[in-house]
């Protein structure tokens, strides 16, 4: 290759600029702090620590363990443990020198860059990332708030309200009624409540075969519905009844000790109930002005800097991404983009179009899943779906076995990518 | 030849060796950038299990398998849907990060 002067001055100049645009290295590496230990905050965490502008990495999250939701529905069924569903955090202190700190943040001052912790401790930052998840509306449904959730699960956080769940599906007779209220769009993970649906029919008939389940839905849609109602003929015949708001006129109330729940109709009594409430940003977005009146946080689609408070990434379920929906493969790919573009800013360098992306595995019985394929751009100030690819009734039990298989695997795959 | 223009050429030696290695650094974290979308599904550490694994693999394999998914020859909607995402350069990118990766224990 010859050099010529004029290629040599593009070069040096390209380089001269790409250097002068990297901020000034000071003794200390730049500061992100990571509030929320979900499958969000843990994936930015750990791939803001492995990027090239090497922050010093500081993750927020009050629980030593965290129990996913995704395949919470498999325990509820009787088939998988809690524990298969419990990660920790010390791969990601140990492996990638992220501090851990267990502890809660009770507010951010975005002005003087600083997140206070129940505990006492403050903590700077350059940038701060909030994944706070999802919080419940209540008051929707007249009585049912928060105290009536120890008799009325939500079971919508995995933990002891999947267990409390668990534990009541247990001890219902054979021949009881298990009620479930689908909460209104938006809601995190938009197929749980028809797979929670199809997974407690499975162990319903094994052990409770006379038993019945009835979904009483906020919506007079839901995601898959085709998909789900082909699997609950074919492995449920007569078992599960899905009631759509226009036909029940929406759920109204619910006496918890006695767990009849009223529609605009009639009214239902359960032996077993689960009540999804309508979902808003988690508590500390709300508190910090990082959500609006939607309810949840405005984003800029390409980095999910805050369009409230500048240097303050919102991701995961919070978030109002546009066509995005609620899942945590979502909260994954949000969490890699978010990294990718805190690490071009830190380092000066350009941004790049982030690679969105989301699949779930749905499951209707433990050999039968289907999936899902969305490809999601940002435009025009929002994100757009761009692609989108369904399984399809009428599937050969092959096709659903090997997708059920690759389920697992897919589990197994990427709590090691949040998790380390 | 000149003293300057001299002192151009091994100035330019030495911008060329700092852009090569700059180059590479870019193309190393632009593959694992790529690679991060992958690793969603499979472990880049080649301990998958009922997922196939995707590392070390001969670079043209990789393009090959990805040209099938992304024109359908090879049928699967997740693979179809990332296929479409990704440009022909950033495919390359991919087989050249994902192929020098080998499976943990081996190195």
């Amino acid at each position: 290759m010859t050099w010529t002067r004029r290629k040599f001055g593009r070069v040096a100049g390209a380089s001269l600029a790409a250097l002068a645009a990297r901020p000034a290295r000071s003794a200390s590496p730049p500061r992100v702090v990571v509030i929320g230990g979900g499958i969000a905050g843990a994936t930015v965490a750990k791939y803001l620590a492995t990027s090239s502008a090497k922050p010093e990495v500081t993750l927020v999250e009050p629980k030593q363990r965290y129990k996913t939701c995704f395949f919470s529905n498999f325990y509820l069924a009787g088939t998988r443990s809690l524990e298969s569903l419990t990660h920790g955090y010390e791969k990601l202190a140990g492996n990638y020198g992220i501090q851990v700190i267990h502890d809660a943040a009770t507010s951010i001052d975005p002005v003087a860059k600083t997140v206070v912790l129940a505990g006492g401790g403050k903590l700077s930052y350059d940038r701060a990332v909030v994944a706070p998840g999802i919080a419940f509306k209540y008051g929707a449904i007249e009585g049912y708030d928060e105290a009536a959730t120890q008799i009325i699960p939500h079971a919508w956080n995995a933990g002891p309200q999947t267990q409390l769940l668990r534990k009541q599906l247990e001890s219902m007779d054979d021949g009881g009624l298990f009620v479930i209220v689908a909460p209104p769009d938006p809601f995190r993970c938009p197929p749980g409540p028809y797979e929670r649906a199809s997974l407690v029919a499975y162990y319903f008939k094994q052990f409770k075969p006379r038993s019945k389940i009835i979904i009483l839905d906020a919506k007079d849609t839901f995601f898959e519905q085709d998909l789900f109602e082909d699997g609950w003929n074919r492995h449920y015949p007569g078992m599960i009844e899905w009631l759509p708001a226009q036909f029940t006129g929406g759920v109204k109330s619910v006496d918890v000790k006695t767990r009849a729940i009223k529609t605009g109709g009639d009214t239902f009594n359960a032996s077993v109930a689960n009540i999804i409430p309508a979902q808003i940003a988690g508590e500390l977005a709300q508190r910090v002005g990082l959500a609006d009146q939607t309810g949840w946080c405005p984003i800029d689609p390409m980095t999910f800097e805050s369009r409230l408070h500048p240097a303050i990434h919102v991701i995961g379920d919070a978030t109002n991404a546009g066509d995005m929906p609620k899942s945590a493969f979502v909260a994954n790919s949000q969490a890699k983009a978010c990294a990718f573009a805190i690490a071009s800013a830190l380092n000066g360098s350009e941004e790049t179009m982030p690679h969105l992306f989301n699949t779930c595995f749905t499951y209707f019985a433990p050999n039968d899943a289907v999936t899902d394929a969305i490809n999601m751009k940002p435009s025009n100030g929002s994100i757009k779906i761009t692609d989108i690819f369904f399984s399809q009734v009428g599937e050969s039990d092959e096709i659903r076995r090997e997708a059920s298989r690759q389920g697992e695997g897919w589990y197994a795959a990427f709590t090691h990518d949040v998790f380390g | 030849m000149t003293v300057s223009s001299l002192t151009a050429l091994a100035l330019a030696a030495v911008f060329f060796t700092v852009n090569a290695d700059a180059a590479a650094a870019a193309g190393q974290e632009r593959g694992a950038q790529l690679a991060a979308m992958c690793a969603s599904c499979h472990r880049l550490d080649g301990r998958d299990q009922g997922i196939p694994s995707i590392i070390g693999m001969e670079k043209q394999t990789f393009i090959d398998a990805m040209a099938a998914f992304k024109s359908g020859a090879r049928s699967n909607s997740m693979m179809h849907a990332v296929a479409l995402q990704l440009s022909d350069a950033e495919i390359a990118t991919l087989a050249a990060y994902l192929g020098a990766r080998v499976k943990e224990g081996k190195r």
